[in-house]
């Protein structure tokens, strides 16, 4: 049933003049596997799906469904349903006959239609509502039905576009567990669509970063912690310690000192990125600390603490760390700062300084 | 105050004038036509006015019902039709679009000229054509009122897709995306999907189209023949005869017309009560 997408340097411009909305993007989808697309608002995230689903026609590249190109063909025989933000629900129907549509436009009998419809409500755990008209749901039944629905189309390739945004973190949690249920019972292929890390992290296999209309990165969402490969990405998984310095032979020079590298990087300018979790806060006396600095900012995130660490020098540095749990440390506080030879990357400078929108890439909406 | 009561006295504003009007009038049609109040004599009751219209009642009903369901029926199609291609993505329906509503600010009474200068067998059209009028049917004043029926459908028809393309504009683009991912055709898009969302829409603007059409004087006038007459025709004729002892009946004439009105709004509603699927 699940089919392998592969997608060939998709670019697609809305209007003549714009940058385009997305660039040369190529990303493989092996048959069975959740590949997540995480990207800001505007990166063109949408732009994929509606690429791959045929609503929208590529400028550029192509998309591939078990090695057929599917240029000119239309949505309807491209073998994908989608589930968008917004359940869409036929608002004339029964939940029952929502399910049943996909069968039913295809031709199979009302009854064996309607019987198959229970089976897929079943799977989503909505048993017994197939009576009720689509208006009379809560939104998390909804968005239920809605993957009901395009489960029982029997799609080669599920796509999700945000699907789970709009539902409260509850709602959300569960249905991440559903979709994983589903996972191990039907092993679909599905293309996810999220401004999420959490969530990209917790249903995709493999993670694309889209940003600006072009991939930055792909790979498993560890991979991108440990190693983002742009500051963009980095900033996108939530990242904030961002040190400007020099690399020589492998070691990364800027206010907090010589810092061994773990991984090859061209020699040159570069910044240095590390994850608040990987951090570890100690005595400035410690030995092991690999630089001392004065606590500025405590921000409360559950048992835990997010401490910023200003590191004195020419042009200075904040390092972000998270604290154990129940550690407290007031503000003012001189620490030292164990910076894991592991958990250390290195990514090329943009040009010119970070705006603040470039700061806060993750938008709700 | 109940919120029940408060909306009641919210409402009444709009709702005094419209029932004291109309009702005051239907009062007034229907005791005239009940010989209670005549223009001479004593009040008396008496059915002499309905007898007497009686004969050309039913001619004048099946006929009023004919154009009023013919009229509506094109003006339905040919509405969901334009509401249909105006809400399409192509730039250039958009234009089609804007040509349909320019022909709502349009009378009725300028439209049933300009349709009787294009149909008549001296008209535009057989020129255009180069039929001559002996040889051209009798749209204007034939037997089966061409020209009335196509000028009511031509004007109700922006009408009706204003009404609909405004429910398709907001809603139809996204559903009809879901499901042709889920596999639907165009033709099955547009039997499962776009047809029921636009159904309570096109019922309503067909029900007013049919109410109007029943109801409306001056097209039928114009470009129909002189007898049989439909009922507004008739009743106009009545009323300004100089003869006074005929205006009970063009008062029971007017009250047919009103009865029948309210009846087809009655079954609309009742109809589109099981239509509305949605909010």
């Amino acid at each position: 049933m699940s089919g392998t997408l592969e997608l060939r340097g998709l670019t697609r411009v809305h209007a003549a003049g714009q940058p385009p909305a997305l660039a040369g993007f190529t990303l493989d989808v092996p048959a069975g596997s959740c590949v997540a697309v995480l990207g800001p608002s505007g990166s063109g995230k949408s732009t994929v799906l509606r690429l791959t689903a045929g609503l929208d026609s590529p400028d550029g590249g192509s998309v591939l469904l078990d090695g057929r190109d599917l240029a000119g063909v239309p949505p309807e025989r491209r073998g994908m349903a989608m589930v968008f933000q917004r359940p869409l629900l036929f608002p004339h129907l029964s939940v029952r006959d929502n399910v049943a549509f996909a069968d039913r436009v295809r031709g199979v009998p009302r009854r064996q239609a309607r019987e198959r419809a229970e089976h897929h409500l079943e799977l989503v755990a909505l048993r017994g509502y197939g009576d009720r008209p689509a208006r009379a749901l809560s939104g998390g039944q909804e968005q239920r039905v809605a993957l009901a629905r395009a489960l029982a189309a029997e799609p080669r390739v599920l796509l999700l576009d945000e699907p789970f945004s709009a539902l409260d973190t509850t709602l959300r949690e569960e249905m991440h567990d559903l979709l994983a249920d589903l996972r191990v019972r039907l092993d679909p292929t599905v293309l996810l669509v999220t401004h999420d890390p959490a969530e990209a992290d917790a249903l995709a296999d493999t993670v694309a970063v889209l940003d600006g209309g072009r991939l930055q990165q792909a790979g498993p969402m560890r991979e991108l912690y440990a190693a983002p490969a742009s500051l963009a990405v980095s900033r996108l998984l939530g990242g904030r310690t961002e040190v400007p310095g020099t690399v020589r032979d492998g070691v990364h020079s800027s206010v907090l000192g010589a810092l061994a590298v773990p991984r090859p990087v061209p020699d040159g300018p570069g910044v240095l990125v590390v994850r608040p979790e990987a951090v570890r806060v100690t005595s400035p006396a410690d030995p092991a600390a690999d630089a001392t600095g004065t606590v500025v900012r405590v921000r409360r995130r559950g048992l835990r603490a997010l401490v910023a660490v200003e590191v004195p020098g020419p042009g200075g540095a904040s390092v972000e760390a998270e604290l154990a749990t129940g550690e407290e440390l007031p503000a003012g506080r001189t620490v030292g700062l164990v910076l894991p030879v592991a958990d250390r990357a290195v990514v090329p400078p943009v040009d010119g300084t970070p705006s603040d929108a470039a700061r806060s890439p993750i938008s709700h909406g | 105050m109940s919120t029940r009561q408060r909306a009641v006295l919210l409402v009444l504003p709009a709702l005094v004038p419209v029932a004291a009007v109309v009702g005051a009038a239907l009062v007034s049609a229907v005791l005239l036509s009940l010989g209670l109040t005549p223009l001479v004599g004593q009040p008396e009751l008496s059915l002499d006015a309905w007898r007497a219209a009686a004969g050309d009642l039913g001619t004048a009903t099946r006929l009023s019902l004919g154009i009023a369901a013919a009229a509506t029926v094109l003006a339905a199609g040919v509405g969901l039709c334009l509401a249909l291609a105006a809400t399409a993505v192509v730039r250039r329906s958009r234009l089609l679009g804007a040509l349909a509503a320019l022909t709502i600010p349009v009378p009725h009474l300028v439209g049933a000229a300009a349709i009787g200068l294009l149909l008549a067998d001296s008209g535009f059209l057989p020129r255009l054509l180069g039929v001559a009028p002996g040889d051209w049917p009798s749209l204007v004043g034939g037997q089966w009122w061409v020209a009335v029926v196509a000028e009511y459908a031509w004007k109700e028809s922006a009408f009706v897709a204003l009404v609909v393309g405004s429910v398709l504009a907001s809603r139809a683009r996204s559903y009809d995306e879901t499901a042709a991912l889920l596999g639907a055709g165009r033709w099955a898009r547009f039997r499962y999907v776009t047809l029921p969302l636009a159904a309570p829409a096109l019922g309503v603007a067909s029900a007013v189209t049919f109410v109007y059409t029943l109801g409306s004087y001056e097209v039928a006038a114009l470009l129909g023949r002189p007898y049989p007459e439909p009922l507004p025709v008739m009743a106009v004729r009545l009323a300004g005869s100089i003869d006074l002892a005929v205006r009970p009946q063009a008062a029971a004439v007017a009250v047919t017309t009103a009865v029948l009105a309210l009846a087809a709004v009655l079954l609309a509603l009742r109809a589109l009560r099981r239509l509305s699927a949605w909010d």
